[in-house]
């Protein structure tokens, strides 16, 4: 599904460049997940949103679903990321002045996909029943969270790329995050890549990736895994 | 699914979520409309005031046949065969139209009184005889009757017996009279059945169809015969036609409103544009809220696929509803707007220049398109900049606030780099400006220059505000630097303050100055005590012999008179008055010359031995016709044209009109038909009963004189009346001002809200609050009112230096003063600070549940 091949990136700074991705190699197959973990600056939401195409690497190969996106336009991006890809954030980044319902069906709808069963399916199986004419500023910040995965699921992408979407819950909502997203990504059959700095939440993914260094490797096996 | 029908859906949910906005905060809605809106209304009225004012005029200028090139007049000295000794028969007017001469069309003005002794001006023609491209309009020079004259055939009572006489509105209010009504003149003669006209362009006259004219009037001669569009060959084969006793005389007397009033309408097109300008701020301002506040929404739309392409397409759709909302909305709103200022504009126009404008506003199809490519260009404009700098941001840098800031900190260099460039050019074009047009281009980039280094000034007094601060008193730098979060969202609201306050700081010196400058010069121009002027009383006999002010020997109660004589003419294609004085006469004694040649007074006084007389010319003569002191002027007489040399320019403020002095002696032999005009009355003290008394005993009514204290005081009171409409306009952009400070701090304070209930989290108190946030709002508007003045000082300087000079012709000292400049400044701390009170109670009510939401986000 996602394969990344020596992929390098680096930002100019004051005192010289700084290179976070020092030839990053990475392989995450179809439905299966990931989680990236790594300290703060270690460049864990850069490789992400190199994957999203929000930025670009300086060198390297990213591969998604067995295409090259070396020779990408704006316009390839923007198609994959209406079709094929969602994005779940810390900040939530929905739309403050649509409701619950029209936030959960915005992305479905730009990519022409509304399936409205499964709609009414994600929204039970999130616990946002009788919440879709609220406002998202007369939600709870787990509520939110929980609208974005809703948003990110309904018109059933490849990939879900998640940046720390917990960070900003507390432990029990993000338990319950993380739990719904994982079974709801294997039940669409979609792979999930999330960033995290917490290993307690990586352990439910089906591999933990360390970033250190701008290199990648396996995380090893995580106490209490299935 | 097609990529097209893909493509469509994207489009509308993108403009679906954008448009979201405005349903979720109704508030900074209202206050976008509200500013577009009163911009295109204050624009659409004066322009519609203006249209109006031009139609009239065209109007006027035709029904009086004041457009005629030329008259056909009995000629001077030649006794008449007909019954009239003044005018031209009946029958010679017969004998012309049947060799041909269709151009010709006969004109009866008549001043006559009524049974209960109310005096009416009639004006007649022959509507049948009016030439025929005229009547289709096709003719540029000669549209005697507008279109609505002719549709229906409301014309057919009028000239068929019974008849009819239209009067105007005003005039049948006057004189009391109502439809059908019969106007009885003395004897058993009644004018035709009355027909009230709301074509308050004839003026107040009563209009009539000639026949009916000549039948009441029992006259069996016209006052003049008209002749339009008349070629030079048919001019020659005319006057060859004419008999010894009628003469072709070029129209001299033609009071061409449109070219006199040109000026004054440019004037208020510019404060039409300034409104719209300041309009445009507040949409601007708006604007840019609501991409702010959309900001996250572009971002996450990007995020989720969206290009910029459809994007800007849904910004542009956005940008055209605006568009078509603020056109219609504006159109409406001006349109009632112009109902309410015409009035006070229509008195602005009849007492400078005599223009008569109809009570009915029209709305014409190119005032519509041109308010919606205003508003469409205007609100691009505003979309534009924003725009563009959200196309060239990453997703990842929309995100981030250090981009916003650096943002901001290349707009201040680019606006300040704009201003630079502005006043360059005001630089540059200042010593080439020639017209009024040109004036005001001056006037505007000095002005935009301002407003856009207003900013920076902004910025850097902040910088010296807190370097002045010392670092012990943590919280006033608080205070101060938080106006560096403040200033980026307030910039736009605080540069149409900038504009708002120099326009007012600037107009009300000019009409401070014109004030002062007028009532100065009444107190020395009008030293006598009375002056009497009737049509209806014969100035001659009162100063003959044994008249009332007997030449031989002076009653009592007088202590000089001064008789004044005048001719109409034209001159350098302009109305112009010469007027003969006593300068033996108190007020010749003391005229006041703006410039005048060594002792020219005194030789203007005593005239010249040799064939050139000295004359004095108002300053007009001196600005608009380029004529400088001791420089000889052309002016035709009765003999022929002769030459003057010009002693002195006087002040003659608010004239429309060239005028020229001379001593009576060299006036009556030079213009000896002159008729009197009026005469000036000096009494001495607790005499006036008597005079009046005597005055009644020669025949004169009370209204046929007027006292000198009644003179100043109307005139001031028709001053304020004239300049009424800019005091309104003044107002209601200083109105739209304070709404779009309103609206900026209600959206700061909403986009801030989070950060405040950090704050109030800390323990913060509301009071403390309130002085952190209004402590930079005072300082960045008492810069903003600082800068204010000096520009302010420009504008008026300009105004009444220049454009004054350019566009009417005279001068006035400028007079600086600080009670309107305070007044100014308590009116506009009163908008801040009830504007920012409004914002704090939103902010106190909203501050609770903002509060409840940081508590739930940790």
């Amino acid at each position: 599904m996602l394969e990344l091949i020596k992929l390098c990136k680096s930002f100019v700074q004051p005192d010289g460049d700084v290179h976070v991705l020092n030839g990053v190699d990475f392989n995450l197959p179809a439905g299966r997940s990931a989680a990236l973990l790594g300290e703060s600056g270690s460049g864990k939401s850069t490789l992400l949103h190199l994957v999203a195409g929000l930025d670009k690497p300086d060198s390297g190969t990213l591969l998604f679903d067995g295409q090259s996106t070396a020779d990408f336009t704006d316009t390839n991006w923007n198609h994959l990321r209406r079709t094929q890809l969602s994005l779940v954030f810390q900040q939530f980044h929905i739309v403050p002045t649509l409701t619950v319902a029209d936030n959960i069906q915005l992305h479905a709808r730009l990519a022409g996909r509304v399936d409205t069963v499964f709609r009414d399916q994600l929204i039970e199986r999130l616990g946002l029943g009788g919440l879709g004419n609220r406002l998202p500023h007369q939600l709870s910040g787990g509520q939110q969270q929980r609208v974005a995965i809703a948003r990110a699921l309904l018109h059933r992408p490849k990939l879900v790329l998640a940046d720390e979407p917990t960070g900003n819950l507390d432990e029990t909502t993000s338990q319950n995050v993380i739990t719904l997203l994982t079974e709801l990504t294997r039940e669409t059959g979609s792979s999930l890549l999330m960033v995290t700095h917490s290993h307690e939440m990586a352990r439910h993914l089906d591999s933990q990736w360390q970033l250190h260094d701008g290199s990648l490797s396996p995380a090893g096996q995580i106490q209490g895994k299935e | 699914m097609t990529a097209n029908s893909n493509t469509w859906q994207q489009f509308v949910w993108v403009l679906t979520t954008l448009l979201s906005h405005y349903r979720r905060h109704p508030g900074q809605t209202a206050f976008m409309a509200i500013g577009l809106m009163t911009g295109v209304a204050l624009w659409a009225a004066v322009q519609m005031i203006n249209d109006q004012a031009r139609a009239s005029y065209a109007d006027a200028d035709q029904l009086l046949g004041a457009q005629a090139g030329f008259w056909i007049r009995p000629t001077p000295g030649v006794r008449q065969g007909g019954t009239d000794a003044e005018g031209v028969p009946v029958a010679d007017y017969i004998s012309l139209r049947r060799a041909g001469f269709v151009e010709i069309y006969p004109v009866i003005e008549a001043r006559i009184a009524t049974a209960d002794g109310q005096l009416v001006t009639i004006i007649a023609t022959d509507l049948l005889a009016l030439p025929i491209d005229s009547l289709s309009g096709t003719s540029e020079t000669s549209t005697p009757f507008s279109d609505d004259l002719f549709s229906g055939r409301q014309w057919l009572p009028l000239i068929q017996p019974e008849y009819e006489a239209w009067y105007p509105q005003s005039l049948a209010s006057q004189l009391g009279v109502a439809k059908g009504d019969q106007l009885q003149l003395p004897g058993s003669k009644k004018l035709p059945p009355a027909v009230i006209q709301a074509r308050e362009q004839q003026g107040l006259r009563i209009f009539m169809d000639v026949g009916a004219a000549l039948s009441v009037l029992d006259r069996s001669s016209f006052s003049y015969l008209a002749v339009t569009n008349l070629k030079p060959e048919r001019r020659q084969l005319l006057e060859q036609q004419l008999p010894d006793s009628l003469i072709l005389v070029k129209n001299q007397q033609a009071l061409d409103l449109s070219q006199l009033t040109a000026s004054l309408h440019t004037q208020l097109t510019a404060m039409g544009l300034l409104s719209f300008a300041v309009g445009l701020f507040i949409v601007f301002n708006s604007v840019r809220f609501s991409l702010l506040a959309r900001q996250g929404t572009f971002t996450t739309l990007r995020e989720l696929g969206v290009s910029t392409q459809i994007l800007g397409i849904a910004i542009v759709v956005e940008t055209l509803l605006w568009s078509v909302f603020g056109t219609v909305a504006g159109i409406g709103a001006g349109y009632l707007l112009s109902g309410l200022l015409l009035p006070t504009m229509a008195a602005s126009l009849q007492t400078l220049f005599g223009a008569i404008v109809a009570a009915e506003i029209g709305l014409s199809s190119t005032q519509v398109l041109t308010a919606w490519t205003l508003t469409l260009g205007g609100l691009t404009l505003a979309l534009a900049a924003p725009m563009w700098t959200r196309a060239r941001m990453s997703v990842l840098a929309s995100r981030s606030p250090s981009e916003w800031w650096r943002v901001d900190e290349r707009a201040r260099w680019q606006l300040a780099a704009v201003a630079s460039a502005l006043i360059a050019g005001a630089a540059l074009l200042f010593p080439m400006m020639d017209t009024v047009t040109d004036g005001f281009v001056v006037l505007a980039l000095i002005l935009f220059a301002g407003a856009f280094i207003l900013p920076m000034a902004l910025h850097l007094a902040i910088l010296i505000a807190l370097k002045m601060l010392p670092s012990s008193n943590w919280q006033a730098r608080w205070a101060v630097s938080d106006a560096f979060s403040q200033l980026p969202q307030l910039r736009i609201a605080l540069m149409a303050l900038l504009l708002t306050l120099t326009a007012n700081i600037g107009v009300s010196t000019l009409v401070d100055s014109f004030r002062t400058a007028l009532s100065d010069w009444l107190d020395v121009r009008l030293s006598a005590d009375l002056y009497v002027r009737s049509d209806s009383l014969d100035i001659d006999q009162l100063h003959s012999n044994d008249g009332v002010i007997s030449r031989d020997g002076d009653p009592s109660w007088l202590i000089d008179s001064h008789l004044r004589s005048g001719v109409s003419i034209r001159w350098q294609n302009r109305p112009t008055r010469i007027e003969g004085l006593d300068i033996s006469a108190p007020d010749s004694q003391a005229i006041l010359l703006a410039e005048q040649m060594p002792n020219g007074l005194i030789e203007w006084q005593e005239g010249s031995s040799g064939p050139v007389q000295p004359i004095l010319a108002n300053e007009q003569v001196h600005y608009l016709a380029r004529v400088e002191l001791d420089e000889v002027v052309t002016l035709d007489t009765p003999n022929g044209p002769m030459r003057f040399r010009v002693a002195g320019f006087f002040h003659d403020y608010g004239s429309a009109y060239f005028r020229f002095y001379l001593p009576n002696k060299i006036f009556e032999t030079t213009w000896p038909s002159a008729s009197t005009e009026g005469i000036a009355l000096w009494i001495r003290s607790n005499e006036f009963a008597a005079a009046e008394q005597a005055l009644i005993n020669s025949g004169a009514e009370p209204g046929d004189w007027v006292s000198q204290r009644d003179i100043k005081r109307i005139s001031l009171a028709i001053f304020d009346r004239t300049f009424a409409i800019t005091a309104a306009l003044n107002g209601l952009t200083l109105l739209v001002a304070g709404i779009a400070l309103l609206a900026a701090l209600l959206a700061i304070h909403q986009q801030r809200l989070p950060e405040y209930a950090h704050w109030r989290s800390l323990g913060m108190h509301f009071s403390e609050w309130f002085r952190l946030v209004a402590v930079p709002l005072l300082i960045l508007v008492t810069v903003t009112g600082l800068l204010a003045l000096p520009l302010g000082w420009i504008l008026s300087w300009m105004l009444i230096h220049e454009l004054n000079v350019t566009a009417f012709g005279w001068t006035m000292p400028m007079l600086w003063s600080w009670s309107p400049v305070l007044q100014l400044a308590a009116v506009t701390f009163s908008v801040v600070l009830l504007a920012l009170g409004v914002a704090a109670l939103r902010v106190r009510a909203t501050l609770p549940t903002a509060i409840k939401q940081l508590a739930s986000n940790s």
